[in-house]
């Protein structure tokens, strides 16, 4: 199920239950990983001679990489054949930080009419996306987030050629109208509307805007209300014909597929594009040094307050995003982590937490408390940055390192349950700018130390460098019911 | 992953071909739990689900937070172990075992590799037989507890959700919440003598349900179930109502939240059937061409073509073991509400009066099925179907039953269905949330 927040925005938000118990299941960015997985330099699973007009990248983890020569599309197979299921997702490298003052929320509108049909494909026809994944019980979806947009859906393989046939063609032949824009608009203000909704959810978006001075990672996905209501149909349009082209994207599929096959449906359906006719423009901006401590407040009804500690940490694909996570796994993963004993079984939080969004530039680590009723902002951000000082101070016992390199040798095994789950978090990592990570990463997290841990709490973790949000509520105004 | 069998493709592809995924599903009782066991070809993940009657529907009239506390209690030490102990052995193997009580029931859920599997099995036993129930833990469960109630306090769905039971459920009925306030008060007042009454009343073996799914052996399950709860007796059967939820008149009910842009809007009414009631799969599968997905009408219709919403949908739920709820959920912006409610109520008057087409049936049907497949090709979505084809009374012949069922339902049987159980002119509509709020500026 996709989650509504500031990060990513999705079509339809799977909260109304179904007729039968079956979700889509989320995978974590982070956390996620699991054992070593031996790299290797021959192909997994690919056949020695690839099919004609795909070059064989490269091979890792058991995922193939090929690149269709023609036009620059990258393609991911991940051959599982335990299930007769398949999970074909595509993914667009452009999200919210390709966005600007004006057109805020595009990429996140522009997802939404991705499913208003295109010209082989449409409601009309009797043959749109919504009308094939449905009669064939599919289980699909869409989502935005700040460097990604992604589209998914999982089927039986039997159903695997009609829906890349509908996905190919809506990637340069989408009907992109202004009747549609207009109806689609207030859907996605109503989305836009059920986040504010959530006083936590705002918090995290003004801490964001304080964070992030110069780049776009200070807007939230989703857009500003009044560029979600304004941006003009051919806004969208230039959009769609900046970033929509093979050269742009990366198309996983994972499950019960053969090589030959699959990479033959994908050629006949995508081969006919040609590469984009100019460069995917590249995000140029950089975020300048922050020179002092940011704080912000949010003041709306509500009955228990939130803390927020957010600090700026490299992107995504740096060497320190293993320790890092170690280190909010030490902090924030079951009972015996050190937030847990601190604030919540002290009393002073309902829940409390760290993690890292990681990013294709920047990224935010977040530091959170919920307050429990009658504790103060004070003592609770005292107490969360105590542990983090803690850390900084006297580092990390080789115990709780270990113990979390176990939990990860474990979710390895976790995570290979269920093809969607695959998909969604190599496409995690194809956002932040190398979907080996999917493989790699959790090798980097076994190979940390304690005193990695210490090192980048001491780097990245300087109260000048924070930017503090505290959610104060405030008692309601009298409203008028029955 | 999971293999399926030859004979789910032959039914994912439409085939009239009798499938055998029961004969894959091993049920035993194990000193009372009743234990079903399912092999798959997952490579060391083990999911084990499981319920026992132990939900709020069980509680004293006296003090309605007592089965919920009772449930928050287990994950925080046994005689023989603290919390900080358990969660280290957890944690140094990877494994997860979660405690939640819901309407009906205690509901455990764990997963973890096969080499653990005898410590998780005996975890969830001792967490069971021998919660510590010491009183600074208990204490500390409830603030928790309080806490997160009033953190839903403000929150539209929930406050939604309390509104449209009340009003659908009689006093009495399980289905019937109380009031926030009411478990606010129920938790300040409550104390450890009532947890160990409440445990010893409802926490035992006689109506256990165990579900056990993955890279598992039936015969080293079965053996390690029968060591870690040997000698354990007790239990209560679930509460079964006697009077059914009867709605007879239309009502009306708003909850009022300050600053939500978004009104959460429920609307229906009480079904009167179980889910193993005769006319209720037809009511379902009726409700998901209203409701169910981008193709059902009310998304169609009053999302894609009016704008109005960001979602909604239609569903039947809560009738496992009781009469359910049949309820259209959606969001609105204050402004648009009322426009809302009203395409919302035209279509399902539509829907109603007219019955569906034997075109929108047969898509759905093929769909159901083939979503049911789907569902099931990880290890957590079949032990939920097993587990809660369990709760509904089916036994496993039901893995194979349920297609074939959806697959022979006719229009007359649907249309009937819609007609026999609902009623739009006796629905109850709760809307909460900013709903006296001016309107948006137009674009």
């Amino acid at each position: 199920m996709c989650e509504i927040g500031i990060n990513k925005s999705c079509l339809v938000w799977a909260g109304v239950a179904g007729l039968l118990a079956a979700a889509i299941q989320a995978a974590p960015l982070k956390g996620a990983a699991g054992q070593q997985t031996a790299p290797s330099a021959a192909p997994a699973s690919a056949q020695s001679t690839p099919s004609a007009g795909f070059s064989h990248i490269k091979s890792l983890g058991g995922i193939d990489e090929y690149r269709l020569d023609s036009n620059g599309l990258t393609v991911l197979l991940v051959p599982d054949h335990s299930a007769p299921v398949v999970t074909f997702e595509v993914t667009y490298q452009v999200g919210s930080r390709n966005e600007v003052t004006g057109t805020t929320g595009a990429t996140h509108i522009l997802e939404h009419m991705m499913f208003k049909g295109s010209e082989a494909f449409n409601d009309p026809k009797g043959n749109s996306i919504k009308q094939l994944l449905e009669r064939v019980g599919g289980q699909f979806n869409a989502s935005t987030s700040f460097d990604r947009t992604n589209y998914f859906a999982t089927i039986g393989r039997e159903s695997l050629e009609s829906y890349i046939a509908i996905e190919a063609d809506r990637m340069r032949h989408l009907w992109l109208r202004e009747s549609d824009r207009q109806a689609e608009m207030t859907v996605v203000r109503n989305e836009y509307e059920r986040g504010k909704n959530d006083p936590e959810n705002v918090l995290l978006e003004e801490v964001s805007a304080a964070a992030y001075v110069a780049l776009p990672y200070h807007h939230p996905t989703i857009g500003w209300k009044s560029d979600i209501e304004h941006v003009p149909i051919g806004k969208l349009r230039d959009f769609y014909d900046t970033f929509y082209w093979p050269n742009n994207a990366t198309v996983t599929v994972v499950g019960d597929i053969d090589t030959e096959p699959v990479l033959a449906l994908i050629k006949k359906y995508y081969g006919v594009y040609p590469h984009s006719p100019a460069p995917i423009p590249a995000v140029y901006t950089e975020e300048p040094a922050q020179t002092g401590e940011r704080r912000v407040v949010v003041k709306r009804p509500g009955e228990l307050g939130t803390i927020i500690v957010a600090h700026k940490v490299p992107n995504g694909r740096d060497a320190d995003q293993a320790p890092l996570e170690m280190l909010d796994a030490i902090l924030s993963s079951g009972k015996n982590a050190r937030l847990y004993r601190a604030l919540v079984d002290q009393g002073l939080a309902l829940s409390a937490g760290a993690g890292t969004d990681l990013h294709h530039d920047l990224s935010l680590h977040t530091l959170f408390a919920a307050l429990t009723p009658g504790t103060t902002h004070d003592e609770v951000e005292k107490a969360l940055l105590a542990e983090v000082n803690k850390i900084k101070t006297s580092g990390v016992t080789p115990a709780e390192v270990a113990s979390v390199k176990q939990q990860y040798i474990a979710e390895d095994a976790y995570k290979r349950d269920g093809t969607a789950a695959i998909a969604s978090e190599i496409s995690e990592w194809i956002g932040v700018g190398d979907w080996t990570l999917y493989v790699t990463f959790p090798q980097k997290v076994q190979q940390v130390t304690p005193a990695d841990v210490q090192r980048v709490a001491k780097q990245y973790f300087a109260a000048d460098q924070s930017t503090t949000g505290w959610f104060v509520p405030v008692a309601p105004k009298t409203e008028k019911g029955s | 992953m999971i293999r399926l069998s030859t004979m789910m493709v032959l039914l994912l592809l439409g085939s009239a071909a009798t499938a055998n995924m029961a004969d894959q599903a091993h049920r035993s009782k194990i000193n009372g739990i009743d234990l079903i066991t399912y092999r798959t070809n997952v490579k060391d993940v083990v999911i084990i689900l499981g319920v026992l009657p132990a939900g709020d529907a069980m509680a004293d009239p006296g003090n309605i937070a007592i089965p919920t506390l009772s449930g928050m209690m287990l994950d925080r030490g046994t005689k023989a172990l603290d919390k900080f102990a358990i969660t280290d052995k957890l944690d140094n193997v990877g494994a997860e075992i979660t405690f939640t009580v819901g309407v009906q029931s205690l509901e455990i859920r764990a997963k973890c590799l096969r080499k653990d599997l005898p410590l998780i099995i005996e975890t969830i036993a001792a967490e069971l037989r021998t919660p510590a129930l010491q009183v600074a833990e208990f204490n500390k469960a409830k603030q928790q507890f309080i806490g997160e109630l009033e953190a839903s306090a403000q929150n539209t769905g929930a406050r939604a959700a309390e509104a449209f039971n009340r009003a659908v459920f009689p006093p009495g009925h399980p289905n019937h919440p109380h009031t926030l306030n009411d478990y606010i008060a129920a938790a300040r007042a409550a104390n450890i003598e009532e947890i160990r009454n409440f445990q010893a009343k409802y926490y035992g073996p006689a109506h256990m349900s165990l579900v056990v799914v993955g890279d598992v052996s039936d015969a080293d399950t079965q053996s390690e179930m029968t060591k870690a709860f040997a000698g354990w007796s007790g239990g209560q059967d679930y509460v079964r109502a006697a009077k059914p939820a009867s709605t007879t008149a239309a009502s009306e009910v708003t909850v009022p939240l300050a600053d939500k842009p978004s009104v959460s809007m429920l609307l229906g009414q009480g079904t009167g059937l179980r889910y193993s009631d005769p006319d209720s799969l037809a009511l379902r599968v009726g409700t998901a061409i209203l409701g169910r997905g981008f193709t059902g009408r009310l998304m169609s219709s009053v999302r894609d073509k009016e704008g109005l919403t960001y979602n909604i949908g239609a569903t039947v739920a809560d009738d496992s073991i009781v009469d359910g709820v049949w309820e259209t959920s959606a969001s609105f912006a204050p402004a648009l509400l009322s426009k809302g409610v009203e395409s919302t109520r035209r279509e399902i008057a539509k829907w109603w009066n007219d019955g569906v087409t034997d075109q929108e049936l047969a898509a759905r049907k093929q769909g159901a099925i083939g979503s049911y497949f789907v569902g099931m090709s990880t290890t957590l979505g079949l032990a939920e179907t097993i587990l809660i084809n369990t709760q509904r009374g089916f036994d496993p012949t039901w893995l194979d039953g349920f297609p074939k069922a959806v697959k022979a339902l006719t229009r007359e049987q649907v249309n009937a269905a819609i007609k026999a159980h609902l009623n739009p002119s006796t629905m109850v509509l709760v809307e909460a949330g900013s709903v006296a709020a001016s309107a948006p500026k137009a674009p």
